[in-house]
């Protein structure tokens, strides 16, 4: 086994009740993560051939939690933890899709000697997964179902570890020693309920919030898995890796507030881990923007900072997907031409929360009214109360709860309003139901809504405006796209594809609709596929493009993390090769997507996209290629072109070797990747791109 | 939870992070072992030693719990990525969710001005290094595993600690010697952990903190506030929060 993997991963089958080992080699040239996991999907899921993929809740599901080789070798960011599997989440079907969360999991995963966990079937009763090293069983979760996400991690802590004082002891396990707690990933009661809105939760705030997956784990009697061990991870060069982080932190000042940790995401993102500060402790935006109280003029975010975290932890507790059911976001701001419902001034991110609002406003939904709102008091709607009993009744699916419970749009389309308000633009929704997330502009982000699974979570080219993030630009458009120019291989020397021009021909000449702009959408996924998703580096650390040091504008990446990937693993291969086995796991999860039905036509977005007032105006000032210039170019009033976004698509396929018409890849494509097994699936099926 | 029994101890301070030798808490049916290793027959009596000439000093509040630290020691010590053979141990309680700043415990080596696990070794392998700056180190190829050292750490958790791997104890040396570290390390030079830590929650430094309680070790080495990208925004946004700390490096 190469260095960097523990070397095998545990798959439990949850309705025959057995533990076995998958020997990691096996899945090598995926990486790790996603890149595996979407392997691992592939043999156990779609290779017998007896499942159509569309319930996420069907015991034939095959959830993984996979690390990355570089997690527990401190490198910085690396310790995420990668989740897929088919997803209850998406609308108008369960989708393939994948997530993550950082925490200590994948770290203590990997030092009890395991490079992820691979679950399967469906238990009798509540169970949870307790892994002590190479010690594995399912233990009984009667008793802590029904328990919030803090109750059951504390159980589970003292049945593992006893009465321990915590931080006094070194605990042993068989002739080795630690200080640390077990790691425990789960659900809380809106996940056992079996809810398309429930995430995993990890410690305080750590969770995988997308996609529903706590629904899942409580479709399979799954509450919990807790890990705890006490080996090590060999790896290439261990000076290497240190030398590789001092090389970054002093030669490299911080873009953003993204601090690099080590066993993966602590409370990076401002260097606080106090729970009543911004991005309080563990718990990420969606979390802390789930409950705002009015937002003051001059304040970035509303209400006091410690009733944002008690409204967070009522959130993480009952385990909850904050993101799937927004309340609007953090910040509210005018949009001109913006539909008609919002009244000129959008909120960031308005999702379930805000719309069931909305509609109380419009007296649609209330009590008694076309739409029952009991038990929602929605006299109390901005009060941590109204959090409180919106989670109790979608996790006991009461009254409007049981619509709520069965997703956002879902909801929507019970209540007779899908069409209507999809195409007045109310609902602010991308594509496949996943809530607004700086889609626009940077129509990068945009467009991988609609060829994955909703949000891809990649912050990687957000920044590649006027000043990066925040503070007044020291770099002129030109020198920043020639810049990104040589970092993007296979596809550099193009630095016309970071062009962002939005309207008429130059649009669809150099601009957004371009077969530039192709490539720079098919090197994010290749990089982010590979070094974010499989990696597992958390996206919000790396890639980091910009610097503002001495050495110029040029940020750390891609050498950083190939750097850190070389001296953890001793692979030799080159950069660009890295990126190509991003496009094989690219095309792995298209390939089961596709399978599970993805065609063309099914790859467009929400109406509100094509509509003005499409984009949230804190995108900064995008580089344009305007008549042979470069220049800076206010985007606030983009919108997308149907057509325009159509031409996209072909030129999209066409460069990932995809058939046109079908959005299917093809034999050729596969082949050359050395798929030629899923290539022989999918012609089986009647699903291999001409 | 036993107590010390050497009635020299009688009257310290305790603090939250107890004085006390040895361990052996009462475990839960089914629960996994705990420390090492048993009672105290250590001696505690003082003897005197030529003062370390580096301390590491750190700050709990500030710590991020991120474990930069224990990875940079056990990669350039050991060359092996492995928390258990950490010399420094940051031990966070986010399943228990204990409150701020008390979530956090930083375990450091303080090579005590009197060293008991050099006072206890029978062979001399744990030794004052006159030759890098009196540090407290252990030479392994001198160590029978007796674990002497670890028993007579007055530490919760004990500092010295073992080392499975090689059936050994063994500590912090300042990375006087880090096979895996290209920097010069000891009191002289830099040390890994301090180099790696994201936030400066350690800091090396030349005069011996007082040894009463962890006072004198966990300090306030928060920077000043600095502006960041987002307005409004500033970080440390107010450094530290509850008591002022005592000490200061």
């Amino acid at each position: 086994m190469a260095n960097g993997y523990a070397g095998k991963i545990l798959k439990v089958n949850l309705t025959t009740k057995e533990i076995s080992v998958i020997d990691t080699t096996k899945y090598e040239e995926f990486g790790g993560g996603v890149g595996m996991g979407a392997a691992i999907f592939w043999d156990l899921a779609v290779v017998p051939g007896d499942w159509d993929l569309q319930d996420a809740f069907d015991p034939r599901n095959v959830i993984s939690l996979m690390s990355g080789p570089l997690a527990a070798t401190g490198v910085p960011g690396g310790g995420r933890t990668s989740v897929c599997g088919i997803a209850s989440e998406t609308f108008p079907t369960p989708l393939f899709h994948r997530t993550s969360f950082g925490g200590r999991f994948a770290t203590m995963l990997k030092l009890a000697g395991w490079d992820g966990v691979v679950i399967q079937g469906r238990a009798d009763s509540p169970v949870w997964i307790n892994i002590i090293n190479d010690k594995v069983t399912m233990e009984d979760g009667t008793r802590l179902w029904g328990l919030d996400t803090f109750e059951t991690q504390g159980k589970i802590t003292s049945a593992v570890v006893g009465r321990t004082r915590f931080g006094q002891q070194w605990q042993q396990i068989e002739k080795d020693y630690t200080t640390a707690l077990p790691q425990i990933v789960c659900i809380g009661p809106i996940g056992e309920s079996m809810t398309r809105v429930a995430a995993l939760i990890h410690g305080s705030g750590v969770s995988a919030r997308t996609g529903g997956f706590g629904g899942v784990f409580g479709s399979k009697n799954l509450k919990a898995v807790s890990v705890i061990g006490t080996g090590g991870i060999k790896v290439a060069d261990p000076a290497g890796v240190v030398d590789t982080r001092l090389w970054h932190t002093r030669n490299f000042p911080r873009i953003m507030n993204v601090t690099p940790g080590t066993s993966a995401c602590m409370p990076c993102l401002n260097n606080d881990r106090r729970r009543n500060s911004y991005y309080g402790g563990e718990s990420m935006c969606a979390d802390e923007y789930w409950y705002m109280g009015p937002q003051k003029p001059g304040q970035m975010f509303g209400g006091d900072p410690d009733e944002r975290m008690r409204g967070a932890d009522i959130g993480v507790k009952w385990g909850i997907c904050t993101w799937a059911t927004k309340f609007g976001g953090a910040i509210t701001l005018p949009v001109q031409n913006a539909p008609a419902a919002f009244k000129g001034m959008v909120p960031m991110e308005p999702g379930m929360g805000w719309y069931i609002k909305y509609l109380y406003e419009i007296g649609v939904l209330g009590p008694g009214m076309q739409i029952d709102s009991y038990p929602l008091p929605m006299d109390q709607w901005d009060t941590l109360k109204f959090r409180e009993i919106f989670c109790d009744a979608i996790a006991r699916r009461v009254g409007i709860g049981a619509d709520l419970a069965e997703g956002f749009l879902e909801a929507v389309k019970k209540w007779g309003r899908l069409e209507e308000d999809m195409n007045a633009g109310t609902l602010r929704l991308p594509a496949w139901g996943a809530s607004w997330h700086h889609s626009l502009p940077g129509v990068d982000w945009a467009y991988s809504y609609i060829f994955m699974s909703g949000d891809p979570m990649w912050h990687g080219f957000f920044g590649l405006n006027a000043g990066g993030f925040g503070g007044p630009a020291t770099y002129t458009a030109e020198e920043l796209v020639e810049m990104m120019a040589k970092k993007v291989v296979p596809f550099d020397g193009d630095p016309i594809m970071f062009s962002n021009s939005w309207k008429g021909e130059e649009a669809r000449r150099t601009g957004i609709y371009s077969p530039h702009k192709a490539k720079m959408l098919a090197w994010a996924r290749r990089y982010a596929g590979f070094y974010n998703e499989s990696m597992s580096i958390c996206e919000m650390l790396l890639p980091n493009f910009i610097s503002s040091g001495p050495k110029g504008i040029a940020g750390p990446s891609p050498e950083l993390e190939y750097r850190y990937y070389k001296a953890v693993t001793g692979s030799k291969n080159t950069l660009a090769d890295t990126i190509e086995i991003g496009r094989k796991i690219w095309n792995m999860e298209r390939a089961i997507r596709v399978v599970a039905g993805r065609h063309r036509d099914q790859e467009k977005f929400a109406p509100f996209m094509y509509m003005p007032g499409a984009t949230f105006p804190i995108g900064g000032d995008k580089p344009v290629y305007l008549g042979g210039k470069w220049g800076f170019e206010n985007q606030n009033n983009l919108f997308l072109d149907r057509d325009g976004v159509e031409q996209f698509k072909t030129h999209f396929y066409k460069l990932e070797g995809w058939d046109v018409d079908t959005g299917w890849p093809t034999r050729k494509t596969l082949e050359g990747l050395g798929m030629k097994k899923v290539a022989d699936i999918m012609a089986g099926k009647g699903k291999l791109g001409a | 939870m036993a107590e010390s029994e050497n009635p020299k101890d009688r009257g310290k301070k305790i603090d939250r992070r107890e004085f006390l030798v040895g361990s052996g808490a009462a475990l839960a049916a089914g629960a996994l072992a705990v420390g090492v290793p048993g009672t105290a027959e250590a001696s505690s009596e003082k003897v005197s030693y030529p003062k370390s000439k580096g301390y590491l000093v750190y700050d709990s509040r500030l710590c991020l719990g991120c474990q930069s630290c224990m990875f940079a020691c056990s990669m350039t010590h050991e060359g092996v990525a492995n928390p258990s053979l950490s010399r420094i141990q940051i031990i966070r309680d986010a399943p228990s969710f204990t409150k701020y700043p008390y979530d956090i415990v930083m375990s450091v080596c303080r090579q005590c001005v009197s060293p008991l696990c050099v006072q206890n070794c029978p062979t001399g392998a744990c030794h004052v290094d006159n030759e890098n700056g009196n540090i407290r180190r252990i030479d392994q190829s001198k160590c029978i595993g007796c674990q002497m050292c670890i028993k007579s750490c007055p530490q919760k958790p004990h500092r010295t600690i073992w080392d499975s791997v090689k059936n050994k104890s063994t500590k912090c040396d300042l990375c006087a010697d880090a096979p895996y570290w290209n920097e010069k390390g000891g009191p002289e030079g830099k040390q890994a952990c301090v180099e790696t830590c994201p936030v400066k929650a350690l800091k090396l430094v030349t005069k011996a903190p007082p040894q009463r309680d962890i006072d004198g070790y966990d300090v306030n080495l928060a920077p000043p506030p600095r502006k960041t990208g987002f307005p409004g925004m500033e970080f440390p946004k107010t450094q530290p929060e509850p008591e002022a700390k005592k000490g200061g490096a």
